[in-house]
């Protein structure tokens, strides 16, 4: 079984003191690492590859940093590592990265194509779902479990309030993986390290058929105007009473709000 | 079984072992861990698949007390053959705790095991009133005080490492830090297994401690201090001579360059750390700074020095829960308080933690503190 498995690197924002420079974040000082959606896709692909055998290519659009994050896939099972990168590139939007990925899986040999269902940064949710749409191929997001057999994927997919939807579709298709489908497996620095020997085919706009107006901003369907922090106010309401009517001024509230 | 292209036999003289059982007969978690040193030396020995290593999740409740180590008669050292199946499950990326998988990733991410961020290492030097140099600001100084990842983060241990600019002040000893650029020594790393990791960290640290020309340096941690002192050295050029800040202050009370003058009038004992003492033989220097604090009753728990029991925070233990029943902390606690010890004094942030926790959950806050040596030192200045 031959599975693509599509990953981005990411900055680690969690104890980031956020300062808005231009259009995107001041990212120096924070830690990369894998879009921890990713990961759970590279580990459920090599959990395939150990049950069916078959090959992973990890995939990435991003400059040379991006190698650690493929390096990482190859580390941890997958068999070859492809990066696309041409500066005409940067400013793309979600659309544009599916268009970029499709452009270059078109030529692969794939029978199941896995990604994220979401990035840790721009968190929009487009590309397995437009990349499935580019490449003429079903696909399913949310995904918490994944089953194959006969030549077809039995997915379970994670709705609100604790719902699951139970889909069977026909491979090839794009699957756009959840966290907490698996558990992903440590990956040993001597481990990164052996993978670091095997090379990762570079792939320019030429090699995928596209030109530099395909892509970046002037290739996208949305460009990003302001990125601007919220206000911090703060809004505090005591809700006085014993319980019982503090529930019922509580529950009025809600409704108010719409969100009962 | 192999490791790194030889057998386990090969390269822990496993052969030499007679199976006497004095190391599972020392060790700290035996009485409620399935762990059986012993065991592990013949399974090692006799295995020739280390698919076995794979149902040993009993692997990870070792603490590397090194109490097996110490006994051995025949010279050998169980602990490392532990730290080495650890390895494997490492390298597998299998039977690893998720809690070690993510202090571990920490480290490489952030350079510390706690996942906190490296910017926000030298917090605990804000709202502080004393002056602390900053080497990678320009400074310079003849001494590198190596903080350590717990004193830099934790918010019981950052009171620690304001004691030891306290003390280290009043003493007027040059010295500075590495700030933000410091990183973690590696000593759990390779407690935990991670041996790849650990040599990526000396090999950045010995680079770093030679851009900043590091001659002396000095540790708050016993972990640190048994790393750079013991382990480094087998994976690059260690330039530089390094003490334990109980090794250093026993050299500045000698030169009465400490003036000690609050009484404390407390009943003090102290907790001998593993890394310190059973890895190091240090046992007298502690002792011999305590004695300069005046105002102190000193009394000695029956299981001292060598014999002291392990608080169970070395060996990757600070991020793993271990194995159920007691924690040998509390029955630590339960030792001091049967001296009438009113403070345990510890050397070690590991220590500190466990013992803490322990007098909490043993039910002795109010009767017992726990104080690092430094903290002492602090209130008696």
């Amino acid at each position: 079984m031959d599975i693509i498995v599509c990953v981005k690197r990411v900055p680690d924002t969690s104890e980031a003191d956020v300062v808005i420079t231009g259009k995107d974040i001041k990212k120096d000082d924070l830690p990369f690492e894998i879009n921890e959606w990713d990961n759970y896709a590279v580990e459920e692909a090599v959990q395939l590859k150990e049950k069916f055998g078959g090959t992973i290519t990890v995939i990435s659009v991003g400059d040379e940093d991006a190698n650690e994050v493929i390096r990482r896939g190859l580390a941890m099972g997958a068999d070859e590592g492809v990066r696309i990168y041409d500066p005409a590139i940067e400013g793309s939007d979600g659309v544009t990265i599916a268009k970029i990925l499709a452009a270059a899986i078109k030529n692969m040999k794939y029978d199941l194509i896995l990604t994220g269902a979401q990035a840790g940064d721009l968190g929009e949710g487009i590309v397995p779902v437009a990349l499935a749409e580019m490449l003429g191929i079903p696909h399913a997001t949310l995904v918490t479990g994944l089953e194959i057999q006969d030549g077809k994927a039995k997915v379970k997919r994670e709705l609100e309030g604790g719902l699951m939807e139970v889909l069977e579709i026909d491979l090839p298709a794009v699957i756009g993986i959840q966290t907490g489908i698996n558990e992903p497996r440590y990956v040993s620095i001597m481990g990164i390290r052996k993978a670091s020997k095997k090379e990762i085919k570079l792939l320019g706009l030429d090699d995928i058929g596209l030109t530099p107006e395909d892509v970046g901003e002037a290739g996208s369907l949305t460009v990003l105007e302001e990125l601007s922090i919220p206000p911090v106010t703060k809004v505090a309401e005591i809700i006085e009473g014993d319980p019982a009517e503090a529930a019922s001024k509580l529950a009025e509230i809600l409704k108010e709000q719409g969100v009962l | 079984m192999e490791i790194g292209g030889e057998t386990f036999a090969q390269k822990f003289d496993l052969f030499t072992c007679m199976q006497c059982g004095k190391c599972t007969g020392g060790c700290t978690v035996s009485l409620k861990s399935p762990l059986n040193v012993r065991r592990m030396m013949r399974e090692a020995l006799i295995r020739e698949s280390s698919d076995v290593v794979l149902t040993m999740k009993e692997l990870w409740d070792c603490t590397t007390c090194g109490t097996c180590t110490s006994r051995c008669p025949r010279g050998l050292d169980p602990a490392e053959v532990i730290i080495a199946m650890r390895g494997i499950l490492i390298e597998e990326g299998r039977g690893v705790p998720k809690t070690i998988m993510e202090a571990l990733e920490s480290t490489v991410k952030n350079g510390n095991p706690w996942g906190r961020s490296r910017m926000k290492r030298t917090e605990w030097l804000q709202d502080f009133d004393q002056e602390v140099k900053d080497l990678t600001d320009g400074k310079s100084a003849e001494l590198l005080a190596f903080i350590g990842c717990t004193p830099s983060y934790d918010p019981r241990v950052q009171e620690v490492a304001r004691a030891f600019v306290r003390v280290f002040n009043a003493a007027g000893v040059d010295y500075g830090i590495l700030g933000t650029e410091e990183s973690c020594c590696g000593s759990e790393m390779h407690a935990m297994g991670e041996e790849g990791l650990f040599e990526m960290l000396v090999e950045e640290n010995l680079e770093l401690f030679n851009e900043f020309e590091i001659t002396k340096m000095v540790t708050i941690s016993p972990h640190c201090y048994n790393a750079f002192s013991n382990k480094y050295s087998e994976y690059g050029d260690v330039n530089f001579e390094v003490k334990h800040y109980t090794q250093f202050l026993v050299d500045l009370i000698d030169e009465d360059r400490l003036k000690l003058t609050k009484e404390l009038g407390k009943v003090v004992t102290y907790h001998d750390p593993c890394y310190l003492g059973k890895h190091n033989s240090i046992f007298d220097e502690p002792r011999k700074v305590l004695e300069a604090i005046p105002g102190i009753t000193f009394v000695e728990m029956d299981r001292s020095r060598e014999r002291s029991l392990c608080c169970e925070g070395g060996g990757g233990m600070m991020w793993n829960e271990g194995a159920e029943g007691e924690r040998t902390a509390v029955v630590r606690v339960r030792d001091a308080a049967e001296q009438g010890a009113e403070i345990i004094a510890v050397a070690c942030p590991f220590c500190m933690l466990t013992l803490e926790d322990a007098v909490k959950t043993a039910g002795y806050e109010g009767q017992i503190e726990v104080k690092d040596i430094l903290e002492l030192l602090s209130e008696s200045l």
